[in-house]
């Protein structure tokens, strides 16, 4: 199990785009992969989920993988992060 | 050379024709007597006719001698210019007039505002089999009315495989392969109450510039055919309040085998479309897997595309309000938790 702090930089937060990019790509992985903000924890494949935390701009949440590809995974979702979900 | 030049374009001609749509004058007689109070002059046994444009023509200039760009093939308007322009030739000028518009294969002549076409005209007209009708309605409003049955004759078509469907008011055009459910689906809607269209083949015309209208082949009969029983009557069965005869298509439902590496639509916040005839409609892309009610889906996407008709789109205006909430979360963290016990009170 893997366990990352990623921190929510594009401009509007983490809203519908960037919640269905981070679903498709959470989705083509095996592993377990949850997202802790304020008390909540959701699934990463969920989108509903993803979108309820309401991760705003400047944000940070937590990443936890578990599962056989999740180095994997980790590393395609910090890129996701990093290049603020391809927006602007 | 010239002659040549003649083949080739009678030839063209020709195959422009087979390809497209046509209808008799005796068709177009029959369909508008009434509405439109035409009568037939001359040569009945030119009836058989065709004209293949939807287009008129007023022949002022080819009876006036101009023959370069006459539109010989569509239905030829003498209104009163036309009409009072032979009535002031000589008997002379009136032959030669005549002679030279009688040399093109005219479908039909229709004569406008109850006016008296030269008696000339008419035996040169008997004398190759083109009708000449009548009509006392002035030719502005005989060009509209008739322009507006012609277009339903002309208009664009085209058949397709699938069903269409009524559910609230909204129709839906499933498509899919062969044996994926198509007509299960229909009759799952039928039975919850509402009313099919077409299946197998629906017949889908243009209308106006972006309208669509999809109906059954008349001979069909709202008949369907279900895997394992056979022909299912679904007028007999559900009664009249389970069909109707045609529909404005407005979402088309292409239903897919389930594939793992297919990316599906999970949010719905830009809007898929797909080109029937030119017009473009919603599409929705459904996979089909175990366990999962289309019908109850295809209910959903029903109301979701009225919610849509009347200015509300779900997935938008549900974005927005995250957006907003997560501005607010920037400003003051402790605003959320303070509305939580607010609401708390109700």
């Amino acid at each position: 199990m893997i366990e990352e702090t990623l921190l929510v930089q594009n401009k509007h937060g983490l809203h519908a785009r960037p919640a269905a990019h981070l679903v498709k790509i959470a989705g083509k992985f095996k592993s377990e992969i949850k997202i802790f903000k304020d008390g909540l924890e959701v699934n990463a494949k969920s989108i509903m989920g993803v979108m309820m935390l309401a991760a705003e701009p400047g944000s940070e949440v937590l990443l936890q993988i578990n599962g056989p590809d999740e180095s994997d995974a980790l590393n395609q979702i910090k890129e996701l992060f990093d290049k603020k979900f391809y927006e602007e | 050379m010239m002659p040549f030049l003649l083949f080739r374009s009678a030839f063209l001609y020709y195959i422009s024709h087979l390809m497209n749509k046509s209808i008799t004058i005796r068709s177009l007689l029959e369909d508008n007597k009434k509405r439109l109070k035409l009568k037939l002059i001359c040569s009945v046994n030119g009836l058989n006719k065709k004209i293949f444009s939807g287009e008129l023509n007023r022949p002022g200039l080819a009876l006036a001698g101009y023959t370069g760009t006459f539109t010989f093939d569509r239905i030829q308007i003498l209104g009163n210019t036309e009409i009072s322009y032979l009535d002031g030739l000589s008997k002379q000028e009136l032959h030669k007039s005549v002679d030279k518009f009688m040399e093109f294969d005219i479908p039909v002549i229709v004569i406008t505002s109850e006016n008296k076409p030269p008696e000339y005209l008419i035996q040169a007209a008997t004398r190759r089999y083109v009708p000449i009708l009548r009509t006392p309605i002035q030719t502005t409003e005989f060009t509209h009315l008739l322009g507006d049955y012609l277009q339903t004759c002309f208009a664009p078509r085209k058949s397709i495989h699938g069903s269409l469907v009524d559910v609230y008011g909204i129709g839906i055009l499933f498509t899919g392969r062969s044996g994926i459910g198509k007509s299960e689906i229909a009759l799952d809607l039928v039975e919850r109450g509402h009313r099919l269209v077409a299946d197998d083949l629906v017949i889908i015309t243009r209308k106006a510039e972006d309208v669509l209208i999809g109906s059954g082949k008349e001979n069909s009969e709202h008949m369907m055919e279900i895997r394992g029983i056979g022909l299912v009557d679904i007028k007999r069965m559900f009664g009249i309040r389970g069909v109707r005869m045609q529909k404005r298509v407005e979402v088309r439902v292409h239903l897919e085998d389930w594939n793992e590496d297919m990316e599906y639509e999970r949010i719905g916040l830009d809007d898929k479309k797909c080109d029937i005839l030119g017009v473009k409609i919603p599409q929705v892309v459904l996979p089909i897997n175990p366990g999962k009610n289309i019908t109850v889906i295809s209910e959903t996407i029903a109301m979701n595309q009225i919610l849509s008709t009347y200015g509300y789109h779900t997935a938008k205006e549900f974005n927005k309000k995250l957006i907003k909430e997560m501005n607010e979360k920037k400003i003051s963290p402790l605003a959320k938790d303070r509305s939580h016990l607010e609401k708390d009170f109700e």
